[in-house]
């Protein structure tokens, strides 16, 4: 049996007068409670680092050398006021894309580019322009690429695709990100191994596999997970890269 | 009530109950989306459409929260009766709320991609046996499915097609729905151990809904409705005459497992289902107002002498014969079809040292 003492609510009719400033402050409250609940949890996302479009420069017009395995690069030769002679950067498309198919003409050729540049540290990537305008044959003699190998080593840290994690995406990483990290790769988007420690200085390597095909959906399952990994390191034109050896990658 | 549906019933207390709801959804929105990056002061911020999804998730997530509090809520003290009134219009906004963050993610992290948008998240990971790296955001999926049924189904001409039981019993899916978004968010942004702030608030709403709940059960078995005692064949006590007060009901708890709601209206005792026709709301827990039971959830009216509900409307509810031995209020096990008049029985007057 309900107390007569308590008021009695019913929906259509007025609220009972001892009861309205009981629901006035349960309504105050709740106008509070969930903006506290928004700060609580904005406030305290992770900063997704110094990675991001540099749309501030505009658009970029880069000559270099194409090489295509184990992904698309570009050894550049006359760069930018953002990219300068000598750097080696990736190169992907626009959305979850890589340019393999329109750059494979150019494999250890010149070309010019032109597209938008996306930075982390010394990780950089040119996301190529659509149309002929993104990739132009360029006249010249292609210098060869100088490559440094730095030995086998064992790297712990995370696998991701080098677009969203040079800041296509911020965040660009982690578990809450994988499935975008996997569609990239599936894409052939360029995957890049994030080292918990740096190696020769270096944090950031462009991952391949030894017969230089894109990786396959063996280590693409590892994708956005704390992981352990084997394989040969190299310097490419100056860029880190990692021949991982599929067999030693496991999850921490 | 209502003698045809219209899409909603509007009162001036629903104007009310929506009104604070939308405002604080929109603080929160408010303050995720625009206050909080100036807070942050990140030198490169996070990308707007992460911003808006994360904003959308943690609205969905804290309305879920608030709205699976009410009941409990109710339960142990009345006064948050009216938080369940209108409770189904924040529930709708919290599927709304939650398929705008998932259109926000699958914009986002699941376009732009060689694999339709669709396919891509049904797909992509399917690493289903291991805990981290776990396909998320199937559960969320899950989770949004049974919001999306239960918003369909929530105006009353779902109720009265699908019979109240069946449309109570699937209503109970807000539960697997809050379950799978516990999942959701566990196996996805808390894995990655950066969001204190989402760690800390969501293991306090998971933590405070459990509470809630726990302390609603107690609170019933400690003083819930009493059992009736069989008395002869077919009739049992289901409480003394004097127990019940004038425009209140006794609720007892029958051998066949049914509430009964006893009554007294003018002088006189009468017995009803204890289950409102509308949601099962607990008419022993309402009050007699203008001659006729009305239920404590949303105003359900009945005459208390044959379960029906004033004309034009045409809801029933089920009565009992009822007679008096001594102090005793007998009720027959067996209840009348819904809407059987029963007189009502002249009983002693409640007399409140008694009770």
């Amino acid at each position: 049996m309900s107390d007569k003492e308590d008021p009695f609510f019913v929906g259509y009719l007025p609220a009972p007068k001892s009861l309205r400033w009981f629901l006035a402050g349960v309504s105050l409250l709740l106008i509070l409670a969930f903006p506290l609940f928004s700060w609580a949890v904005s406030v305290t996302q992770e900063d997704p680092g110094p990675s991001g479009y540099r749309f501030d420069f505009g658009r970029q017009t880069l000559t270099g050398t194409i090489t295509l395995a184990p992904y698309p690069t570009l050894h550049v030769t006359e760069g930018s006021e953002l990219v300068a002679a000598g750097e080696t950067i990736l190169l992907a498309g626009v959305g979850k894309f890589g340019v393999a198919n329109r750059v494979s003409d150019f494999d250890g050729a010149l070309a010019t580019l032109q597209g938008i540049i996306l930075d982390r540290g010394d990780l950089r990537m040119l996301q190529v322009a659509g149309g002929r305008r993104g990739v132009m044959a360029a006249e010249g003699e292609a210098p060869t690429l100088d490559i440094e190998p730095l030995g086998r080593w064992r790297l712990s840290g995370e696998i991701c695709d080098g677009k969203c994690l040079a800041g296509a995406m911020r965040p660009g990483t982690g578990i809450g990100h994988r499935a975008c990290a996997q569609l990239c790769l599936v894409g052939e988007v360029p995957p890049v191994f994030v080292a918990s420690e740096p190696i020769n200085g270096h944090e950031f390597f462009l991952i391949g596999t030894a017969d230089g095909a894109p990786i396959g959906r063996d280590l693409i399952d590892f994708v956005g997970l704390y992981v352990e990994a084997e394989g040969e390191i190299s310097l490419r034109g100056g860029m880190p890269v990692l021949i991982i050896d599929p067999e030693t990658v496991e999850s921490l | 009530m209502s003698v045809k549906y219209i899409p909603v019933q509007w009162n001036p207390n629903k104007y009310v109950y929506d009104a604070v709801m939308l405002a604080a959804v929109a603080a929160f929105l408010w303050f995720f989306m625009f206050v909080s990056p100036d807070l942050l002061a990140h030198d490169r911020p996070i990308t707007g459409q992460i911003r808006t999804a994360r904003a959308f998730g943690a609205c969905a997530f804290f309305m879920l929260t608030v709205i699976l509090c009410i009941g409990p809520l109710a339960r142990l003290d009345a006064r948050f009766l009216p938080l369940l009134y209108n409770r189904r219009h924040f529930g709708v906004m919290a599927f709304f709320i939650a398929l705008t963050h998932a259109y926000a993610i699958l914009g986002w992290y699941f376009s732009f991609t060689p694999i339709e948008t669709y396919e891509a998240l049904l797909s992509t990971n399917t690493s289903f046996d291991r805990v981290r790296g776990f396909p998320f955001e199937i559960l969320g999926l899950f989770a949004l499915l049974c919001l999306g049924v239960l918003a369909l189904t929530s105006h009353d001409f779902w109720m009265k097609f699908l019979t109240p039981p069946i449309w109570k019993a699937l209503h109970f899916l807000i539960y697997a729905a809050y379950a799978a978004v516990i999942g959701h968010v566990a196996l996805g942004v808390l894995q990655d151990g950066h969001a204190t702030g989402l760690t800390v608030a969501f293991g306090l709403s998971g933590a405070l809904v459990i509470a809630l709940h726990l302390a609603a059960v107690m609170k019933d078995r400690r003083a819930g409705d009493p059992a009736a005692s069989i008395a002869q064949d077919g009739w049992e006590v289901a409480c003394h005459a004097d127990q019940v007060e004038e425009g209140f009901g006794k609720v007892a708890v029958l051998s066949t497992g049914e509430r009964v709601a006893v009554f007294r209206q003018e002088g006189k005792l009468s017995a009803i289902s204890n289950a409102c026709s509308h949601q099962n709301g607990p008419l022993g827990e309402g009050r007699i107002i203008d001659c006729l039971v009305t239920c404590p959830w949303h105003g359900f009216q009945y005459n208390v002498t044959n379960g029906r509900s004033p004309e034009p409307f045409t809801e029933t509810v089920p009565t009992y014969d009822l007679r008096i031995d001594g102090a005793k209020v007998l009720i027959r096990s067996e209840p009348n079809p819904p809407g059987t008049y029963v007189e009502p029985v002249a009983a002693t007057p409640a007399n409140k040292d008694t009770v």
